[in-house]
């Protein structure tokens, strides 16, 4: 749990506009990792979490919207942004639904998805200090 | 799961009031919802953007595609879906029928943005021999003339078939193609050239690399197996692009797709995708976009018919295709297929046929002709240079040949009422015959555009000529900087308004068009592609004009007359005078129809006023509609929330400037510097950035007329403003009674009572320029409807002359500012501050036009004054 610098997770199965925006979003302070499908970025989440991620919709294997879903299954707290070429009605819906903290469109500007990542930490901030003073008070009790 | 409940169970015992030691977790509490309310306000800020690039892009003037609404719709919802769920979180249960309104509405955009195309006919191959005008939505506009031409009027067109819009839906959806395509649109930024010219490359690389589904494999061959039994020799064919919606509203189309000639039977497939992929390509793309085509009405059925060997070939109009009033017959012809003519690579013989009272040439304009297009034995076409004197130099038709076209032309032009534009090609065979191979209706120019000058006529060579002659391809003049395009890398670099020098009037240069003030020639006729472009744009298009390239160098300014036949050095102004304003070519167009009929649900704002009845989440009808009614209940929510806790540090403090003022302020967050213990907060505690800006508005010149009641300046306005009797009707909630701040470090709204004004202000100011931005709502009371509109006519043009957008229904105002730097926010603030407080003034002056304009410039002055302050 990082106090200062959120830890963002980019999963996007187009390497070249991956590697770019791990190069530019690093650039910005922003300690960042990158996995190229569904799948690997849930193997990275499994090794360690990450506070954020910036997620695409459509890939190969196990689609945005799936990986979605299991994330927010194992990992609540973390808060996930998609970000994807493909605007549609419906996908947008399921994904905010499912608890995504945006639904942004590609080409994004990166001041934009910056703050976003900034505001979705905001929000994780916050969860974490919650449970921490409730985990004081459940050992206050006890003691 | 167990471990969350506990969480809540936890929060929500506070409740019935916190105990000393709970005093963090309801500090916790709040700052949890100031950051849902912070959210739920910048996915307003977001939603009201988009709206309002809506509709500016309505207006027509810039180009857009289908990857544009979509995106925007989407955009535009997942933010108000976003505001749904923060005030659900800001206020459980209370608002339950938003949602409901809210699927209904997206409902409804859903279904306009996913109507598509029905094809009724799934037939795949359908032979020339079955095919009329009414199968036009199945095998395209130009396949479908060609069947009723060959099999009601009886002419002569080669033989072939049609590869279906069927067959070309089953290719994408085989191969997945569609989402994949309309995702790499979308992703593009395509203002740029480059970008565009990538783009096009991935996306028919994509559909180069599908595979044929096999189904459309056995049946191509089926069909190709009995065009050749009909045959005694191996047949050759050409492929050409029959695509739908091309007959749409005067859209050319003209040029943008591949045709691929002389294709032997065992390279059909790979040529079918070759044109299938040209829908992609540069010329097509950015028409599509500058005409408003919806990328997926465009589907490619693709004609296949046998090849005629064409000892010469071309095209011939009905009607003058520059100046329509002229009733002759033009026809264009070189030597050989009439691919030269129609691709604009070379110069052409023209031919003009009067049709009263018989068929006669009333003029032939032969000129050297430097090549011919011929069929290769084995496959595929090539150049041939006529170097032979006598060849190149004769006319391409002889005159009884050329009666006889015209009349075949006639005969169209009488079956479809209308003037027609043929592609023609006279076999090779002994006994000579003219081949139709396309026929359609001429573009038609609107006759007023271009009063009938003669076409083609000397003139004289004035001073400031650079050279003169060639055809009028499309009239009028213009002016702008030469830039010379030699390669196709070329196009990258062209400025916008300039006026385009090309050696041939290829379509590759169409692209460019739509930027281009004029577009000048060496070699081309006004039969060519590009020259259709030409008119469709109108763009003036000077063709034909030999050597011109070496006499004009890329910057320089120069002028085309189109219709003089000149292109002059130097901006030559009296030349100009008629230019007409470029339309809007967006208008009217089918994408623009379909952002026009989603906006309906997305745009408009029904819901004004906030104390009306009729300010219910049931009445929400467009997403306006709900973004505003959340807007205004959540600040009530924060309000409320603030004011309900009996937590000495959150509840409303009075402001103490010199003395208690009638102004209360709720910390939302951090917006004092040190906690506030007592009643009173101090001026100098104030930590929030905005509202200090709006206080020193607020406070900067002195309330001077009409002279209040007990004559003691600034602060008894104060006092006596908010100790109306009138407002204090109990009806109101405790919101709209008095003047409130909800603050925190950057953010800052007021609700304010004046006299009989109301007014909103909201305003957020950081380092995130993009997120800043000014919202300020005005309704003024106590006077007659027609002095409180014009009151809020006075504020709204005021606050426009700087930089506000200011929207005026009846007698609310709403002025919003958005996008700029902290520096100018805290400006414009103490620009509102100054407004809050005086426009009280206007109440007395509205009615005299003199005072009114008298006070709009000490306004003026004095706002200048704070805000340099």
């Amino acid at each position: 749990m990082n106090q200062g610098r959120p830890t963002v997770l980019f999963v996007d199965d187009e390497i070249d506009f991956l590697n770019t925006l791990l190069k530019r979003m690093s650039k910005r302070g922003i300690d960042v990792r990158g996995a190229g499908s569904g799948e690997e970025g849930l193997r990275l989440m499994q090794k360690s979490k990450s506070d954020i991620i910036v997620m695409d919709v459509r890939m190969p294997g196990m689609d945005g919207i799936e990986t979605l879903r299991e994330i927010k299954r194992q990992w609540p707290l973390t808060e996930v942004i998609m970000l994807t070429g493909h605007a549609s009605l419906e996908a947008a819906r399921e994904g905010m639904e499912l608890g995504a903290f945006d639904y942004l469109m590609k080409p994004v500007d990166i001041d934009e998805l910056l703050y976003k990542i900034e505001d979705a930490f905001g929000k994780v901030l916050i969860q974490q200090k919650k449970i921490k003073r409730l985990e004081e008070a459940a050992e206050s009790k006890h003691t | 799961m167990g471990f969350f409940n506990r969480i809540q169970n936890y929060f929500s015992s506070t409740k019935e009031g916190p105990l000393p030691s709970d005093a963090e977790a309801l500090r916790l509490d709040f700052k949890e919802r100031y950051n849902n309310f912070k959210l739920l306000i910048s996915a307003n800020n977001k939603a009201l953007e988009i709206m309002a690039d809506i509709e500016r892009t309505l207006k027509g003037d810039k180009t857009f595609g289908m990857a544009y609404i979509k995106a925007r719709c989407t955009a535009v919802s997942v933010n108000v879906f976003r505001m749904i769920r923060k005030m659900e979180r800001l206020a459980p249960g209370k608002y339950e029928a938003l949602p409901e309104r809210y699927n209904a509405i997206q409902n409804e955009i859903g279904s306009i943005l996913s109507e598509s195309r029905t094809v009724r006919d799934d037939r795949l191959i359908i032979p020339l021999t079955d095919i009329h005008v009414e199968l036009s939505d199945i095998v395209g506009g130009k396949m479908a003339n060609l069947g009723e031409l060959k099999n009601r009027i009886g002419m002569n067109v080669p033989d072939g078939f049609s590869i279906t819009v069927a067959a070309y839906d089953l290719f994408l959806k085989d191969n997945d193609l569609q989402t994949e395509i309309d995702r790499r649109i979308q992703s593009a930024t395509l203002e740029n050239m480059e970008n565009l010219v990538a783009l096009s490359a991935e996306i028919r690389q994509l559909i180069v690399q599908g595979k044929m589904p096999s189904v459309l494999a056995n049946e191509i061959n089926e069909a190709v197996r009995q065009l050749s039994e009909k045959s005694d020799q191996p047949i050759y064919l050409a492929l050409r692009s029959s695509a739908l919606g091309e007959d749409a509203s005067g859209a050319s189309f003209a040029g943008q797709y591949h045709s691929i000639l002389n294709v032997s039977t065992e390279n059909i497939f790979s040529a079918y995708k070759e044109v299938l992929s040209s829908k992609y390509g540069v010329p097509a793309l950015t028409y599509r976009l500058n005409r408003g085509f919806r990328d997926e009405d465009i589907a490619m059925s693709v004609a296949c018919l046998c090849m005629v060997d064409a000892v010469s070939g071309g095209v011939a109009y009905t009607c003058n295709p520059v100046y329509p009033s002229d009733q002759s017959i033009f026809i264009n012809a070189a030597w050989g297929l009439p691919k030269s003519v129609v691709d604009g690579s070379i110069s052409s013989d023209l031919f003009v046929v009067s049709r009263t009272p018989e068929v006669n040439i009333i003029r032939s304009d032969i000129v050297h002709k430097e090549r011919k297009f011929v069929c290769y034995p084995e496959e595929g076409v090539c150049r041939i240079d006529l170097t032979g004197e006598d060849t190149a130099a004769m006319p391409s038709l002889t005159p009884s040949q050329i009666l006889k076209l015209a009349e075949l032309a006639l005969k169209i032009e009488a079956y479809y009422g209308s003037p027609q534009d043929i592609e023609w090609a006279l076999s090779n065979e002994t006994s000579a015959e003219f081949h139709i191979l396309q026929c359609r209706p001429m573009q038609q120019m609107n006759p007023e555009d271009n009063p009938g000058r003669e076409t083609i006529h000397l003139p004289d060579m004035p001073e400031t000529a650079m050279a003169s002659g060639g055809i009028t391809a499309s009239p009028g003049s213009a002016s702008g900087p030469a830039y010379i395009a030699e390669k196709a890398a070329d196009i990258l670099g062209f400025p916008d308004n300039a006026v385009l020098f090309v050696r041939q009037a290829l379509p590759q240069w169409a692209p460019l068009l739509g930027r281009a003030a004029a577009v000048v020639t060496e070699q081309g006729g006004f039969a060519g592609h590009l020259a259709n472009v030409a008119r469709e744009f109108s763009v003036p298009a000077l063709f034909s004009l030999p050597g011109m390239l070496e006499k004009v160098e890329t910057g320089m300014t120069v002028t085309v007359d189109a219709d003089g036949l000149c292109v002059h050095h130097g901006r030559i102004e009296s030349l100009l005078t008629n230019r007409k304003a470029s339309h809007f070519l967006m208008l009217d167009s089918p994408v623009h129809r379909m952002l026009q009929r989603v906006s309906r649900h997305i745009v408009p704002l029904n819901l004004l006023d906030p104390d009306s009845p009729d300010f219910r989440p049931r009445m929400c009808t467009t997403l306006h509609d709900i973004t505003r009614f959340i807007h205004e209940k959540s600040v009530q929510e924060m309000f409320n929330f603030g004011m309900n806790h009996h937590f000495p540090e959150k509840t409303a403090k009075q402001l103490y400037y010199k003395v208690p003022m009638q102004w209360w302020i709720l910390n939302l967050d951090d917006g004092f510097h040190a906690e506030v213990k007592g009643k009173y907060v101090k001026i100098d505690n104030i930590a929030s950035v905005p509202m200090l800006a709006l206080w020193e508005g607020i406070i900067a010149v002195p309330w001077e007329g009409p002279p209040p009641i007990d004559g003691k300046g600034l602060l008894s306005v104060m006092f006596q403003a908010t100790a109306n009797p009138h407002l204090n009707t109990g009806t109101r909630s405790k919101y709209a009674e008095r003047n409130y701040f909800m603050i925190s470090r950057q953010y800052c709204s007021l609700s304010s009572r004046l006299g009989f004004h109301f007014s909103i202000l909201e305003t957020s100011v950081s380092e995130r320029a993009a997120e800043n931005y000014i919202s300020f709502r005005f309704k003024g009371g106590a006077a007659d409807q027609d002095r409180r509109t014009r009151r809020v006519r006075f504020l709204g043009e005021l606050l426009a002359e700087f930089g506000f957008r200011s929207d005026i229904q009846s007698d609310h105002l709403h002025a919003r500012l958005e996008g700029v730097d902290a520096g100018v926010i805290t400006a414009r603030l103490k620009m509102i501050g100054y407004l809050i407080l005086h426009t009280r003034q206007l109440d007395m002056i509205m009615s005299k036009p003199a005072m009114v304009l008298r006070y709009h410039d000490k306004f003026r002055n004095d706002i200048e004054k704070i805000m340099n302050s």
